[in-house]
């Protein structure tokens, strides 16, 4: 896979494409049928725009069933997540690089205290 | 350089320092364009081979990087071309953000359906079964444990929990 920039990306967007993105990204997810509705387009171009930005690596989409019909769950790309949300002050979360998660583990103990008396 | 854009974020950097350590981090912090070979990277980042080496396989283990292997037709020995898979880390912090949740919700429990007593001496938590277990001293320095309360500790996780189910769409009630 080459490496390109996502934000180059991005500024080759469309008006359309540009506010879809927004939108996937606000609500964090949204099924196709919502998806249109709320940028006030028609379903066609929804679909259009779901299409392209898929094809640009800008966002997930996957089979899902919604109010009985069949549609598509449109969700951000894992780039977008807030990763700070796994540090307790200058701390990262002690399972990173360990198979096994221990709830209980001293290190762990360390991180709460952390999140509680440093942020 | 490539993926500049992803090593400029300070989580993703300490998130490669976590995984392969100090004397990976030269190998980690500065990914190549394409291909490159073991001794190459040595050569250039001024290290010894086998801490390139190590460095390089803990990548692997991580789905962050990928090799092949080209065997010289007059020498027969093999070599290495390694090249970096960095478009998998948001994969993997994702994942890790999964695993943190699963385990605050797991620790909320406990600290919810426990009670503590404290030595402020030692600064040693024990269970309410362990304190009486121990005559409620601390078994240390032997100065009386105080029931302590943790609810600052679930606040502060129950407010991460609620970010991070926000932020992975995780349906608190499912």
């Amino acid at each position: 896979m080459v490496a390109v920039s996502v934000s180059e990306t991005e500024a080759e967007l469309t008006e359309d494409e540009r506010a879809g993105l927004e939108l996937v990204r606000e609500t964090g997810g949204i099924h196709q049928s919502d998806f249109w509705k709320e940028l006030d387009v028609s379903s066609r171009k929804g679909s259009r725009i779901v299409e392209s930005l898929v094809e640009k690596g800008l966002v997930d989409r996957e089979d899902t069933i919604y109010n009985g019909h069949n549609t598509y769950y449109i969700t951000p790309i894992a780039r977008d997540l807030d990763f700070t949300l796994l540090m307790a002050g200058d701390m990262l979360s002690p399972f990173i690089g360990e198979d096994e998660v221990d709830p209980n583990s001293d290190a762990f103990s360390q991180w709460i205290m952390n999140l509680a008396y440093e942020e | 350089m490539a993926f500049e854009d992803l090593l400029e974020d300070p989580v993703i950097q300490k998130y490669l320092h976590e995984l392969v350590g100090p004397t990976g981090m030269p190998v980690a912090a500065a990914p190549p364009d394409g291909e490159v070979t073991d001794e190459e990277l040595a050569e250039e980042l001024d290290l010894e081979l086998n801490d390139v080496r190590r460095a390089l396989f803990i990548l692997y283990e991580n789905d962050l990087a990928s090799y092949r292997r080209l065997r010289d037709e007059d020498s027969g020995w093999l070599t290495y071309l390694w090249t970096f898979e960095y478009d998998n880390i948001p994969e993997n912090l994702e994942e890790e953000m999964y695993r943190l949740h699963d385990a605050l919700e797991d620790r909320r429990e406990y600290e919810r359906n426990h009670e503590f007593y404290l030595c402020e001496i030692c600064s040693i938590r024990f269970e309410f079964g362990e304190a009486m277990d121990f005559g409620f001293e601390c078994p240390e320095c032997g100065s009386p444990v105080e029931s302590m309360d943790n609810d600052r500790l679930v606040d502060a996780m129950d407010d991460r929990l609620d970010a991070l189910e926000d932020e992975l769409n995780i349906d608190a009630d499912a």
